[in-house]
């Protein structure tokens, strides 16, 4: 069971408030979608219009070509794991997930024999017959995604279900909803603030921000070419480093831009679609590398040094006071307030204009 | 707020659309859902509305056991201020606040700071406190009655033993209401108790640790964190006590009769003899009303304490 | 009581022994009474008429308490009382339960204004609709019944506040779970929130059986033959002028024996007891 979702033109009011502002989104047969953006964004009103937990205002949703907008949340087919779980703490664990089932009267051999499918599927087998006080949260955490399993809805949705554990559960559980949707196949929707969540479960990532979409695209292509500077802010840790330029106009293949400092730095961003002018350009550290043999386009004075392990980060100041973090190898010998060498990789910039809107490098146009 | 008028909206657009789909709005006004409430709402509305209005009504009536007479206006009302009885009864109810509510407080207080630690002890004095609440105003005036008797009562049986005689606290005008109260204070001190207690333990003990890192003593820890703490507590224990004692009826049914000569009488006495002895039912109505509005306004006084107290 | 310590005055040091003498000696003012009557009911009515003294001496006897199976009417009266405060306990429970789930959680026309209504009606005390409600169940001829007893509690709207307050608390999540599992609202109510309010019922039920069995101007008016006497009521009628009474170890007997399933009630649940009154006066 899978499902289509077609949403058209939606919008939602609190009252004299936006919260979502003419919003057209498709979302394809199995496809693991995650809407991502902060707190207030819209993200989860939108997951729970398609639940039916909050009316649509204007525009349609529809599932496999049927409108399901005037539906009841229960009549949907859709199940969703919520953010603090909503176990019935009453109930035990095999309860738990046989209610909706019982709810629409599926037959109790049917029930039970998905309910162990389920409990043998998440591990939790062995706690079916205890209340959800007694469990972890991790354990929480796969009885509610097995509330979901045992409905074979056409689509999953998920609201910042991983928010509410600990660090080190967080990471195994989403290695393990990564397994998860390979054996259950369904339309998956997930919602979450964590760029790193987004990045390694998405088919496909819907950025949102301020009611409306920012983006939709495939993590890499939201990672490579952030269609606008706000997608370019909030995915990618550290966060890419902006650094106002002046395009200088007039030359073939990449532009040139320059830096405050006057350091000129050629990129692979096609100048014809380039009007001269003032820009922000985008880099992310990892672009930025300390140059050993002192042979890097500019130079900074270095702030403060993040150890990170396998690579340190380098929070730098330019000479016209811009800051760049830059990245070094893990047993970087730069120590705080020496002047280091920096290069820039002009094939991994990106430039801003006025409005935010962004340009990005052509392949195979190198530097 | 919001929900409000998403939802006053959605009530519009769903009584449109009539019965046909249900709406999907699961948040959406529906007159179904008041299902929920109307088996209340008619208890509420029979038994409590209507008595209400009619209670008004008729105190604005002349009626008696056989029917409700003509519209007298106000001369019910006329009548209860020339009433030398009723005006000795509104006397007695508050001189009979002025005796228990201060008393109930304060001793609540003290039990509740004295028994407020995880001991044993305090457990047991806390349920013993507690227990005298739980009885019934007749066992209680029945339990004081055979303390405050004459010749063979307990009080009378001590001061025997010192050969003095016990003051009359149910035949002596000037101690009848004093007896009354002594016994009401016995019944009802559990609850000012509990009350105490229940604030004093949400005091976080991280503040009480905090004024022993700065050097206060017991007595200014007990003034500047204690006392603070349960300010609140403080009054809504003396607005139920208020409340609570502004009804006095069955201590001085059962203890006194009223006497004697009517020096123990209090409001609620007052109408229920009127009212179910004499069956003048608008003078009695119209003594009701009066008590209503004594105990808002003595609410209503508490009440805006509160809030202000709330706002600093 | 993780504070206990800090904020009690009853310590270590010397002044805290005037306060647990303090504590000791009201509780002794406290109890006294009740031993008193406990007392004279343990003894021959002969022998109180001669001298009341004779409480502290043997002998004692338990005659008053088998007198008490023979004659009185104590049984009938315990019987009204139980089926009275039971009763109202059940129907207020119900009631309660349902239009709080329906403040809390659902939407009506007029809702918001309705429910300040029906808090403003906590301030209405029972004096003011009583000789009304006494001239309506007249009429309606529900004067020395069960039911003329235990309607006019039904009203009070202490339980829908106390269990809106309580369906408010528990997370909507569980509501929005629940749709999205099929359930209608019925059902959510029934199996799903309803046994997380378990808590609640029982303050609000210890508070409506204790109000209902200690309640006494309504029964007074309402009940007026013998036979539908409540406890509360049929104990007062015992107690006209016992200062003349030849039976008055009979009498207290009578009273501790009335006093007593209340007293042992509240010694089995005094723990819920205290919680609710507790909890029900913090809200």
């Amino acid at each position: 069971m899978t499902a289509h979702i077609e949403i058209k033109d939606v919008v939602k009011r609190f009252g004299a408030a936006t919260v979502i502002d003419h919003l057209s989104l498709s979302i394809d047969p199995n496809e693991f979608m995650v809407f991502l953006g902060p707190s207030g964004c819209g993200k989860s009103t939108l997951l729970r219009m398609i639940a039916g937990l909050e009316s649509v205002d204007e525009g349609t949703i529809s599932i496999n070509g049927a409108r399901i907008d005037n539906l009841p949340p229960g009549k949907r087919d859709i199940a969703m794991v919520f953010q603090s779980y909503a176990l019935y703490p009453h109930m035990t664990v095999a309860d738990n997930m046989a209610f909706g089932l019982r709810n629409i009267g599926v037959a109790a051999d049917i029930i039970s024999a998905r309910v162990a499918e389920a409990g043998r599927m998440l591990e939790i087998g062995h706690l079916l017959e205890r209340k959800p006080g007694q469990l972890s949260g991790g354990q929480r955490q796969r009885v509610a995604i097995g509330r979901a399993i045992v409905k074979e809805p056409k689509a999953f949705l998920f609201d910042e279900p991983l928010s509410n554990l600990d660090a080190a559960l967080r990471v195994r559980t989403r290695v393990e909803l990564a397994q998860l949707r390979h054996r259950v196949k369904s339309t998956m929707i997930f919602v979450t603030h964590d760029q790193i969540e987004a990045m390694t479960l998405a088919d496909r990532i819907v950025v949102m921000n301020n009611r409306k979409i920012e983006q939709i695209g495939t993590p890499m292509e939201i990672y490579s070419r952030p269609a606008t500077r706000f997608v370019a802010t909030f995915v990618g840790s550290p966060t890419m480093n902006f650094v106002p330029v002046r395009v200088a106009g007039g030359e073939t293949g990449g532009a040139t831009v320059i830096l405050g400092d006057g350091t000129h730095v050629k990129t692979a961003i096609p100048t014809m679609k380039l009007k001269a002018g003032n820009f922000t350009l985008g880099i992310r550290a990892e672009a930025v590398r300390v140059a050993i043999d002192g042979q890097g386009v500019t130079s900074g004075t270095v702030d403060v040094l993040e150890r990170l392990g396998d690579r340190t980060l380098i929070y730098t100041k330019l000479k016209d006071g811009s800051v760049v973090v830059a990245e070094d190898i893990g047993y970087s010998r730069v120590a705080v307030n020496d002047t280091v060498s920096l290069s820039i990789d002009g094939s991994r910039v990106h430039l801003f204009d006025a409005s935010d809107r962004a340009w990005h490098c052509e392949e195979g146009l190198d530097g | 707020m919001v929900e409000a008028v998403v939802s006053s909206r959605e009530e519009f657009s769903s009584s449109l659309a009539g019965h046909k789909a249900p709406p999907a709005n699961v948040n959406a006004a529906q007159w179904r859902n008041a299902l929920f409430v109307a088996p209340y709402l008619f208890f509420f509305v029979t038994m409590l509305v209507f008595p209400l209005v009619w209670g008004i009504w008729l105190s604005f009536h002349k009626a008696d056991t056989f029917g409700v007479g003509k519209f007298v206006g106000l001369a019910n009302y006329a009548r209860l201020f020339g009433d030398r009885i009723f005006l000795l009864s509104v006397g007695n109810t508050f001189y009979f606040v002025l005796l228990t509510v201060p008393a109930l407080a304060l001793l609540g207080l003290f039990l509740a700071l004295a028994l407020n630690r995880q001991t044993r002890t305090a457990a047991f004095f806390r349920a013993a406190y507690f227990s005298s609440s739980v009885l019934s105003v007749t066992i209680v005036t029945l339990i004081w009655r055979i303390v405050f008797v004459p010749d063979f009562g307990f009080l009378a049986t001590v001061y025997g033993w010192f050969d003095t005689k016990a003051p009359a606290f149910l035949s002596d005008p000037n101690l009848a209401m004093i007896g009354i109260a002594i016994a009401t204070i016995w019944w009802c001190l559990g609850l000012p108790m509990m009350l105490f207690l229940s604030a004093l333990q949400q005091v976080p003990a991280e503040i009480y640790e905090a004024a022993a890192l700065d050097n206060a003593n017991r007595w200014q820890t007990f003034r500047s964190i204690t006392l603070p703490s349960i300010k609140r507590t403080f009054i809504l224990v003396v607005l139920i006590q208020v409340v609570l004692q502004f009804q006095l009826f069955g201590q001085a049914r059962l203890m006194t009769q009223g006497g004697p000569n009517n020096a123990s009488k209090p409001i609620v006495l007052y109408i229920y003899d009127v009212a179910f002895k004499r069956w003048d039912l608008g003078l009695g109505a119209a003594a009701s009303e009066i008590l209503f509005i004594l105990i808002l306004i003595a609410a209503m006084a508490q009440y805006f304490l509160t809030r202000n107290r709330g706002e600093n | 009581m993780s504070n206990a310590r800090s904020t009690s005055i009853m310590g270590r040091e010397s002044g805290d022994r005037v306060v647990l003498l303090l504590v000791i000696a009201l509780a002794l003012v406290m109890v006294a009474p009740v031993l008193w009557v406990i007392g004279l009911s343990l003894k021959h009515n002969a022998e109180l008429m001669a001298n009341t003294n004779s409480v502290f001496y043997p002998p004692y006897t338990i005659t008053n308490y088998i007198n008490i199976l023979g004659t009185s009417s104590v049984f009938r009266w315990i019987l009204n009382s139980l089926i009275v405060s039971g009763g109202l306990t059940i129907f207020t429970l119900v009631l309660a339960s349902l239009a709080g789930y329906g403040f809390a959680r659902l939407n009506f026309p007029g809702r918001d204004i309705l429910f300040i209504i029906v808090l403003l009606g906590l301030a209405v005390p029972e004096q003011a609709v009583l000789i009304a409600r006494h001239q309506i169940f007249g009429m309606l001829k529900l004067h020395n019944s069960y039911q003329g007893l235990i309607l006019p509690g039904l009203s009070a709207p202490f339980g829908v506040f106390l269990m809106t307050q309580y369906f408010r608390a528990i997370p909507k999540e569980l509501d929005e779970a629940a749709l999205l599992d099929n359930a209608s609202r019925f059902t959510i109510f029934w199996k799903v929130l309803l046994p997380l309010t378990v808590p609640a019922q029982a303050t609000l039920g210890i508070f409506t059986f204790l109000w209902s069995w200690n309640d006494y101007l309504w029964p007074l008016i309402s009940g007026t033959k013998k036979e539908m006497f409540t406890l509360t009521v049929g104990m007062a009628s015992t107690q006209t002028n016992f200062a003349q009474s030849e039976g008055l170890g009979f009498l207290m007997a009578q009273a501790v024996f009335a006093g007593a399933p209340i007293l042992i009630l509240y010694l089995f649940f005094q723990k819920y007891i205290v919680t609710a009154v507790s909890g029900a006066a913090v809200r």
